[in-house]
């Protein structure tokens, strides 16, 4: 049976794990329950192949969830220093919390790579490149790509109160939208509502009833869109439902007609990049010319939904 | 009618209708719901309010109801926040990820709450282990399950699942486009619950256990199969929101189900059931369930901020549990100069 | 001998920091050399240490306290709120975190004096409670949910510093001072004698002409306002706070006072124990990252090392007593129905 197959593995594997206790490389993501972390995942792991072909080796650290981030991360780089790394490769999203840390890791000789998140403040921990996509230049592109598709009035779904790279995401969405002659409304939901489906459905049906000028949202989740078509089903209306970042139920969505796009940055390429070019970095002395390298955005729509389908498959996108 | 009179005669002068478990709960569902109304306006009080806050009670609901029993016999179970992420990753597994027949796969998720229902009722009666503890152990421990064995298996902590229509109308359709049909399952098993709870002999035993458990195991009454039987139906009922929920939104994730912990207690406590055991009522779980409700989705027809909601439910709280206590001495009071 | 060592409340915590070694070690593969010398997992050790030791004291009291994972955002936010946003000196954060520490702590414990609600519920509705009003409040008055704070200098040194070459953070020798203090209290002092005999039996207790009353209040007043402590420390520390739901934490708090070897129901607990069972909880969760054991298995080894631990309280406290008192051959059944810091219905 491939199930009893399966546990068997899981057991060994549970166990054995990948040990190997030469860290040269760090790479620290989100947390262990975030499915978006897993094709970071993805990614870290095809880097790692050529990364221990070279006699180097990668740890990945993960936080367990969203609570207490801040001091969750700065452990975790501060984790990666006590088991002596030679780089680390994080995204920065407490940057109040994360640049005090890494500055202290870096006046030990660890050299940082940047991907995913904190684009604005590169330059604070002196990373030496950037791989992920501009928050800002995402949501611009999302809102433009809603308004040119006829949306007038956008509703920008925030799920975590506060957090920089979402608010960053909703002013590009406002902005790009601007730009095509609509308006946006934002939208946080309590925290105590992240990754509840069912409470956000109704809070964003809520809103769709009492605003009915709202012609299509964009949520900074990928949870929001299925909380957002199901909003949509429910009350009837016409509204193009749209997300940055996207899992397989996405793709059934966007391929069933009940989702108008979503916006990619890739974090396949994001994992894939930062680890392997941090590596050849320290072993091989490489530079990109390029910096910031941008992963994204890429839509995701009807017209390639395909593609990614393929690749999502393959646990990359 | 005896069901009421059951409660109530256990510590009360019989009758008085303040003495009821369930008054409590209708007064503060009253007032909430007028109250949101007024703010609310017609858009609240029309279809979709309705829908709003009844496809909210509905999930939360299914969880309160045995949860509210397993109370009423004087015990917790904190492991139903980890129940609905397990079930709902065995079902869309299952069937996503197997392809194996949607009836297969409901039954899996299912049985992931039967047995994990098991593992609790026959930890919290063979050993002396207080069912707190137990479940957060257990609690933690389908987390970690759920999310090693998701990622062993699928590389994610997401799998997507498209139901057959047969699976999707009876689980995660919606009525009319806005009711979910959770409400009428919802309504199931309230009714089955009330025939346990009110009419059938084991509702007299769980209020026995829960009003002295020593006393009642020596008054022949199976209290160990009692729990099991419990906290069964709470593992069940929580794997049932867990299928329900791939159903109606065609994805599973390893996490989400924590905000059930605290939720079903709040709705049954809400409800006034006494959390020392020994009383309550299936009315008054419903009358909890639907005001928790009502607050937490009228917040966003009333445009208040969203988080005014927890300071209201928290206040609902303290208000229902204040209530609680005075009818209780009031009853205790009555009770004792009769004697 | 071994018996000896059984009654003592710290040997279920000694018991299970040692089997996680022990697993860890043979398992894991890990390098304890490494795994020693690594600041990780000691500072969160620290963080959720500070409030079990309240906790405990208040569990061995026979009452339990979930408003703490509210109070820990709360403490943070509204030391940033007060020096950050509005820019008074850090001394009024400072004592603003702590006011409201003690106020939760006030309402939860007259509250649970006062009616018969058992106290799970009381501080339910005021974790609820606090989280709506330290969102809303932090909304309403900085119109985010993420507020940046600059500490000055003395601040950061006394609670947000790091220490022993860098990456240690001062916390853990708050830690350290709060766990010799509660020691005292609890094992040296007479206010130790009057709580245990609290978690045995409130009545007698209260017959005996112990303030029960005073002592209940007094122990929500320490859990919470250390609860605020800790969020202020971070908050000095990290330069931010943000608001968050802090279920997990309440979750991490109860488990490694358990496994500390405290008893729900009360009456059995010791400082020690406590202390390491903080230790072991936190090698456990973030220890795990040193070892071959991929870390989405965390959260099982806990639940399984929670449930071990329950079990041996029980039997150890059945040795304890059935050895102190040379009787006791307790029912099965009657202890944890109503262990939940709940009043017996008369």
């Amino acid at each position: 049976m491939k199930l009893t197959k399966t546990i068997a593995a899981a057991a060994t594997a549970a166990v054995m794990g990948t040990g190997a206790f030469a860290q040269d490389i760090a790479v620290i993501a989100g947390s262990v329950e975030d499915a978006f972390m897993d094709k970071i995942k993805k990614g870290v792991d095809d880097a790692t192949h050529m990364v221990e072909a070279n006699g180097g080796s990668v740890q990945y650290l993960r936080t367990q969830n969203y609570e207490n981030f801040g001091p969750d991360l700065v452990t975790l780089i501060n984790q990666a220093v006590a088991q002596g790394v030679d780089g680390i490769a994080i995204p920065i999203w407490v940057p109040d919390a994360q640049i005090p840390a890494l500055n202290a890791a870096r006046e030990q000789g660890i050299v940082i790579m940047q991907y995913n998140s904190g684009l604005p403040v590169k330059d604070d921990i002196s990373a030496i490149n950037y791989f992920g996509s501009d928050e800002y230049a995402a949501g611009f592109g999302g809102g433009k790509y809603l308004a040119e598709n006829g949306a007038t009035h956008i509703l920008c779904h925030i799920q975590v109160p506060g957090a920089i790279n979402l608010t960053e995401r909703c002013r590009g969405v406002t902005d790009g939208a601007a730009e095509a002659g609509a308006k946006v409304t934002v939208l946080e939901t309590p925290p105590n509502l992240d990754g509840d489906v069912t409470g956000t459905a109704e809070a964003l049906k809520a809103e769709f009833i009492g605003d009915q000028s709202i012609d299509a949202m964009v949520s900074c989740a990928d949870f929001g869109a299925a909380a957002g078509a199901n909003a949509v089903e429910q009350t009837g209306l016409d509204i193009m439902v749209s997300a940055f970042d996207f899992s397989p139920a996405t793709l059934d969505r966007i391929k069933a007609g009940n989702q108008t796009m979503a916006i990619d940055q890739q974090p396949y390429l994001q994992g894939f990049l930062a680890t392997s070019m941090l590596f050849a970095h320290l072993k091989f002395g490489t530079e990109i010319s390029t910096d910031p390298v941008l992963t994204g955005p890429a839509i995701v729509d009807a017209s390639n939904v395909d593609a990614v389908v393929a690749g999502a498959a393959l646990g990359a996108r | 009618m005896s069901t009421q009179s059951q409660t109530a005669a256990k510590r009360s002068s019989p009758g008085a209708l303040a003495r009821r478990p369930e008054t409590g709960a209708l007064i503060g569902f009253v007032v909430v719901f007028a109250f949101f109304a007024a703010l609310g306006g017609p858009v609240f009080m029309g279809a979709p309010g309705w829908s709003s806050w009844l496809n909210i009670a509905a999930e939360v609901g299914i969880i309160a109801l045995p949860v509210g029993l397993l109370m009423i016999s004087g015990e917790f179970d904190i492991s139903v926040g980890s129940i609905v992420p397990a079930s709902s990753m065995m079902t869309a597994m299952l069937a996503g990820h197997y392809d194996l027949p949607a009836l297969a796969a409901i039954c899996g998720g299912l049985a992931v709450g039967l047995a994990v229902g098991f593992v609790n009722g026959l930890l919290v009666t063979r050993t002396t282990i207080p069912s707190l503890i137990v479940t957060i152990g257990v609690m933690f421990a389908v987390m970690g399950l759920t999310l090693g064995f998701a990622v062993l298996i699928k590389g994610s902590t997401s799998v997507s699942y498209v139901p057959t229509p047969m699976a999707k109308a009876l689980l995660g359709q919606f009525i009319n486009n806005m009711f979910n049909v959770a409400i009428l399952w919802w309504l199931g098993f309230a009714a089955v619950f009330f025939c346990v709870l009110h009419i059938s002999p084991i509702g007299n035993w769980i209020f026995a256990i829960g009003g002295d458990r020593e006393s009642a195991r020596n008054a022949g009454i199976p209290t160990s199969r009692v729990t099991i039987g419990l906290f069964m139906a709470s593992g069940f009922c929580a794997a049932f929101v867990g299928v329900v929920q791939v159903m109606t939104y065609q994805q599973a994730q390893v996490a989400g189900g924590q905000s059930f912990i605290f939720n079903s207690i709040m709705c049954v406590v809400i409800g006034g059931v006494l959390l020392t055991g020994g009383s309550g009522s299936i009315l008054g779980i419903l009358l909890g369930t639907m005001t928790f409700a009502v607050v937490n989705q009228g917040v966003f027809f009333a445009a208040l901020d969203p988080n005014v909601g927890s300071i209201i439910v928290g206040a609902l709280l303290l208000a229902a549990v204040l209530s609680n206590d005075t009818f209780r001495t009031l009853a205790l009071s009555a009770a004792a100069k009769k004697t | 001998m071994i018996s000896n060592l059984l009654r003592r409340p710290a040997a279920a915590s000694v018991l299970s920091l040692t089997g996680v070694l022990a697993f860890y070690v043979i398992i894991g593969g890990v390098d304890l050399g490494k795994l020693m010398s690594a600041a990780s997992w000691l500072n969160y050790a620290a963080r959720i240490g500070i409030v079990a030791l309240p906790v405990g004291l208040l569990m061995i009291s026979g009452e339990i306290d979930i408003s703490i994972g509210a109070m820990i955002p709360a403490g943070a936010m509204t030391t940033a709120i007060v020096s950050g946003h509005y820019e008074l000196p850090m001394i009024f954060g400072i004592l603003g975190a702590l006011g409201v520490g003690v106020i939760v702590g006030t309402i939860n414990g007259v509250l649970a004096v006062r009616t018969n609600v058992p106290t799970l519920i009381i501080t339910l509705a005021t974790l609820v409670g606090m989280q709506g009003v330290v969102l809303a409040g932090s909304k309403l008055l900085t119109g985010s949910a993420s507020v940046p704070l600059t500490a000055p200098d003395w601040a950061k040194s006394i609670f947000g510093q790091l220490v022993f070459g860098g990456s240690h953070q001062v916390v853990i020798v708050w830690w350290i001072i709060f766990a010799v203090t509660f020691w005292f209290v609890l094992h040296q002092s007479r206010y130790g004698n009057w709580i245990f005999a609290m978690g045995g039996d409130k009545e007698s207790a209260r017959n005996a002409g112990i303030p029960v009353n005073r002592m209940t209040v007094l122990l929500f007043v320490l859990t919470a306002t250390s609860a605020s402590f800790v969020g202020m420390c971070h908050a000095i520390l990290f330069n931010s706070a943000q608001v968050s739901g802090g279920m997990n934490d309440i979750f991490n708090i109860i488990a490694s006072v358990v496994v500390g070897g405290v008893l729900l129901s009360g009456g059995f607990g010791s400082v020690p124990g406590i202390f390491v069972g903080a230790l072991t909880f936190a090698i456990v969760n973030k220890g795990i990252d040193f070892t071959a054991i991929d870390r989405n298995w965390s959260n099982l080894i806990i639940g399984v090392m929670l449930l071990a631990a329950g079990a041996m309280n029980e039997s150890f406290r059945r040795v304890a007593l059935g050895v102190a008192t040379g009787k006791r051959s307790k029912p099965k059944q009657d202890a944890p129905a109503r262990a939940i810091g709940g009043q017996e219905a008369h």
